[in-house]
């Protein structure tokens, strides 16, 4: 009986700040995204306006479709890529595997928008092997901006990947191997019949991964495009924290942050499921 | 072929900070051309950026909040973990499923709710409010985490430790603490680094830059309209470099924890 | 007792200059309230200012010199951050004295002091009306531009376009007196293969609409932007004549006059552009007068945008960075003291010539200046637009969200071919109307 209470006791405080700091937020979000309101002056019950205008106002839904293709930027360079280095390096070097999970993302950002500046590396690249025409300001054109945010969030993420793809790899059973080598399998065969189902469960993790990372993508915005030009890589992250804090228009930043949550869950679950 | 690849690899992940390295030696003020040398090094901007946007204070402010964070989170995860992985109480498994859905919740859409509750609380802009919300934000990782670790510990530790009348607080300080040593300096890594370079709420509660995370910091560099861009990355390789320092020291560790980590997940 | 006589003789030069700003019937000059000061205790004033520009700072050290019993607690900010929370610091934190962004959402929320007794103490409703005009606003926040005063300046400001003297005169080029001049001689630095506008728009920056903006100034009137920008009922910014200057704009783009990248430049990076000698033309602010003499003395050139015929009255974009007191702040006599010395006392207008390159507000008495200066031209260019009333606050000023939401946004694309003039113009006025309420 002891126990029973005790068991509480020890949960209670880390229950409390979390209740207090995530849990009742989140709950006020929920009720915030009912209303209109600025913050400041009387909330209007609106009903499900706010989700219509979200749903329905082009630039508002953007930010969303801009986040389901940064899940698919940042998941695919990641895993096949993190794939091909476990297949080939099986233990990389762990020092610059893990090194961009570590620095600040705001200084990968400003790192990343000196590189694709009109005049920085990538493009003196490009020119020296004669692709002059193809340059650009990769962060301030917009058909290109979204992808080269795309491939700073793949950077962070390579590293990663791999790491826990390899230490998939390691763990197979090398007989699986032989047995495909004995049925005459070539590298390629081999990849696909042993070593692929084989890592399934890294891949479905690594997908969660990577996702929730595009679908939270604030910092590597923030720091490079504002979600610039013309709202190109307008992001949910960045849109619910202009809605709340520059338009004061809660209920719509509210009703948005609903969204993007249930966007997560319906990520993360099924890959979850898949994966175990 | 290995060498090969691993070299491009490294090169791949270093060129980000090989560009901010030679961006922050150009003279102040100017926009350098990518990846090059400057012709007269400008390592004054290291000092200038002590000088003049004050990073020492942005440091400090940083490491004040990881020491400030890290210790309650780990205290708050030991607990919490060790109660839903060993002691069977009525309700654990809705605390456990409370602590999940934090797990995948965006920060971004609680910030603004979260920014009212620490502005009622009279918090708002000081140290305290940011780490309470950090520390928050932390809980669910660092209790999953703390709950695998304490569950993968044999049963009939606790067990022992129930015959010998100890209560469940003396058989967690006597029998699991000192076992946890391990995972509680892997979460302890993970939370420094995190707590260092997180910049939402940092942004969103704390206006003055220098009293924010470090990677918040970096706004006391930006004027109205735009930057300099060479002291800009002279103070993003400052804030940069504890990191990498502390990487140096225990990559293997980081790595493993990372690992770790996503099976919480 | 500085300030206080310098408020005599700004009351003085004001009733010469003899100036009143609309709203505000000029009534007894005698005001049975007491002069506001900072008395004699030892004082701690509470400041935010603005990141990036040194003269508030300046002006706060050089009143202490003047005033050793009053010290400052100032926090310096990014513009973007102060206009992110400039509402909730009034409301939660305030401080004695605010560098603000568009105010009506604060006097609508009741967040700032009405000003208009100070301004009677202290002959603040004699300046040109255009000087106080914008800071004006109805009590429930709209229209602005009539009404109490809710803020002010530190200095005049006026906006126009900067100008590389060498290499207009290696490209045989001269101060344009019409728009087809100006025109004329964009073309001629494309040819000569020098950019012929430095500009900005990247990020979250719409830099594009100081240009725009000036374009408005020729083919509409400012009386009719200010009625936009101040929110009077019924006012529209897609009108045929700005739709005409966006277009114009559009010309431009199209023609290559703008650097390729302009969607990732920032601000600072135009005027390293600018000032290294990269670019022709530079639309921009005196605010940057002091530093463009620093960093390219006797180079750079200043004239207002061009009508389109020669010799009309020329318009500006004028909106000086304003300075409000809080509703809540604890020493607010003290702070109006402080904002009237800083125009007032000799040494602090000094200052704002040496450190803001902006003309003093208050009287326009002529200022030593090295006539080869661009300051020189600024000066001259604001007593122009003063002369003839033709200044006009920002388009980005016209609600609180318009330059964020709805200016850069639509900006940003029109400078890449993906939205028209006209489009650009319907879509910030649907805005518009969805945020005034129509």
């Amino acid at each position: 009986m002891r126990t029973r209470l005790a068991g509480w006791l020890f949960v209670l405080p880390a229950l409390a700040v979390y209740g207090v700091f995530v849990l009742r937020p989140l709950a006020l979000v929920a009720q915030y995204s009912l209303y209109r309101w600025d913050g400041v002056g009387q909330a209007v019950w609106v009903g499900w306006d706010n989700y219509t205008a979200v749903l329905t106002d082009p630039d508002l839904h953007r930010p969303l479709l801009n986040a389901l293709l940064l899940v698919v930027l940042f998941t695919a360079g990641p895993i096949v890529l993190g794939l091909t280095l476990a297949a080939a390096l099986q233990r990389g070097p762990t020092l610059i595997l893990v090194l961009p999970q570590a620095v600040p993302p705001v200084a990968a950002g400003l790192a990343w928008s000196v590189l694709l500046s009109s005049t920085g590396a990538v493009n003196r690249t490009l020119e020296a092997i004669g692709l002059d025409n193809v340059t650009r300001a990769w962060l301030g054109d917009s058909s290109t901006a979204l992808a080269a945010v795309g491939v700073i969030g793949a950077w962070a993420l390579l590293g990663l990947c791999t790491l826990l793809l390899s230490a998939g790899v390691r763990r197979l059973d090398p007989s699986l191997y032989e047995a495909a080598r004995l049925d005459g399998a070539g590298r390629w065969q081999e990849f696909r019949t042993v070593t692929l189902p084989g890592v399934r469960r890294e891949i479905g993790v690594c997908v969660v991964i990577t996702s929730l990372a595009a679908l939270s993508s604030f910092d590597v915005v923030y720091v490079t495009t504002k979600g610039g030009p013309g709202g190109a890589t307008a992001v949910p992250a960045l849109e619910i924290f202009h809605l709340a804090f520059t338009d004061r228009q809660i209920g719509l930043a509210s009703a948005l942050a609903v969204l993007l949550v249930a966007v997560v869950l319906a990520f993360t679950a099924p890959v979850l499921r898949w994966s175990r | 072929m290995k060498l090969t690849t691993q070299i491009a690899l490294a090169a791949v992940t270093l060129l980000p900070l090989a560009e901010l390295l030679v961006t922050a030696l150009h003279p102040p003020g100017t926009h350098p051309p990518g990846l090059t040398w400057p012709s007269d090094p400008h390592w004054s901007n290291f000092t200038d950026a002590f000088r003049s946007a004050h990073i020492d204070r942005a440091l400090l402010s940083g490491a004040l909040l990881v020491l400030t964070v890290v210790p309650a989170a780990l205290a708050l995860s030991t607990a919490a973990g060790y109660a839903l992985a060993r002691l069977p109480f009525p309700g654990r498994r809705i605390a456990e499923g409370l602590f999940l859905v934090g797990l995948v919740l965006p920060r971004e859409a609680i910030t603004l709710p979260l920014y009212q509750q620490v502005r009622d609380l009279g918090l708002l802009n000081t140290t305290t409010g940011l780490a309470l919300a950090l520390i928050a934000a932390h809980l669910p990782f660092g209790v999953l985490w703390m709950r695998t670790h304490f569950a993968s510990t044999p049963p009939e530790l606790t067990d022992s430790a129930r015959v010998d009348g100890a209560g469940p607080w003396s058989a967690l300080r006597r029998v699991h603490l000192p076992l946890a040593d391990d995972a509680l300096r892997s979460l302890a890594l993970l939370l420094s680094v995190w707590t260092w370079n997180h910049l939402l709420f940092a942004l969103v509660l704390v206006d003055d830059p220098l009293r924010r995370t470090a990677a918040g910091a970096l706004d006391a560099f930006q004027g109205r309209w735009g930057t300099d861009v060479p002291l800009l990355c002279a103070g993003a390789l400052l804030i940069t470099a504890p990191v990498v320092v502390a990487l140096a020291l225990a990559h293997r560790r980081f790595a493993d924890a990372l690992v770790r980590g996503v099976a919480v997940r | 007792m500085s300030h206080r006589a310098g408020a005599v003789l700004a009351a003085l030069t004001a009733i010469v200059v003899g100036c009143c700003a609309p709203g505000s019937a000029p009534q007894s000059t005698v005001d049975t309230s007491t002069t506001p000061g900072c008395g004699t205790a030892d004082i701690t004033l509470k400041a935010r200012f603005e990141t990036g520009f040194p003269l508030a700072k300046a002006l706060a050290d050089e009143f202490t010199r003047q005033h050793p019993n009053v010290t400052w607690d100032i926090r310096e900010e990014q513009f973007d951050v102060l206009t992110r929370n400039a509402l909730r610091v009034l409301a939660d934190d305030p401080p004695d004295l605010m560098r603000l962004p568009q105010v009506s959402e604060a006097v609508r929320a009741g967040l700032l002091r009405d000003l208009d007794g100070y301004a009677r103490t202290l002959g603040w409703d004699r300046r040109p009306s255009a000087q106080t005009r914008p800071l004006r606003v109805s009590p429930n926040g709209r229209p602005r531009g009539e009404g109490p005063l809710y803020a002010t300046g530190l200095s005049t400001s006026v906006t126009g376009i900067f100008y590389d003297k060498e290499i207009a005169a290696r490209i045989g080029i001269q101060e344009p007196r019409t728009l087809a001049e100006l025109d004329n001689a964009l073309a001629r630095a494309k040819s000569a293969g020098i950019t012929p506008i430095a500009g900005f728009n990247g990020g979250a920056t719409g830099g594009l609409t100081f240009p725009l903006q000036s374009l408005m100034g020729v083919y509409s009137t400012p009386k009719s932007l200010d009625d936009w920008i101040f929110q009077r009922p019924g006012a529209t910014i897609d009108t045929p004549s700005n739709i005409e200057a966006a277009r114009h704009l559009a010309r431009w783009l199209k023609a290559g006059y703008f650097d390729p990248d302009l969607n990732a430049t920032d601000y600072a990076r135009m005027m390293d552009r600018f000032t290294s000698g990269k670019a022709l033309f530079m639309v921009n602010g005196d605010w940057e007068s002091a530093t463009l003499d620093r960093r390219m003395p006797n180079r750079a050139g200043f004239f207002l945008m061009p009508p389109r015929q020669a010799g009309h009255p020329r318009a500006a974009m004028a909106g000086p960075p304003t300075f409000g007191i809080p509703s809540r702040a604890a020493r607010p006599d003290c702070a109006a003291a402080f904002l009237d010395w800083a125009t007032t006392n000799p040494t602090a207008r000094d200052l704002v010539v040496r450190v803001g390159g902006a003309r003093p507000l208050g009287p326009t008495t002529p200022w030593p200046l090295d006539p080869a200066s661009v300051t020189a031209a600024t000066f001259a260019a604001t007593d122009e637009v003063l002369t003839h009333d033709t200044a006009m606050d920002f388009i980005a000023n016209a609600t609180g969200a318009i330059y964020a939401k709805s200016w850069t946004p639509q900006l940003q694309r029109l400078a890449e071919g993906d939205q028209t003039p006209e489009g650009l113009l319907r879509a910030v006025q649907a805005d518009y109307v969805a945020q005034t309420g129509g």
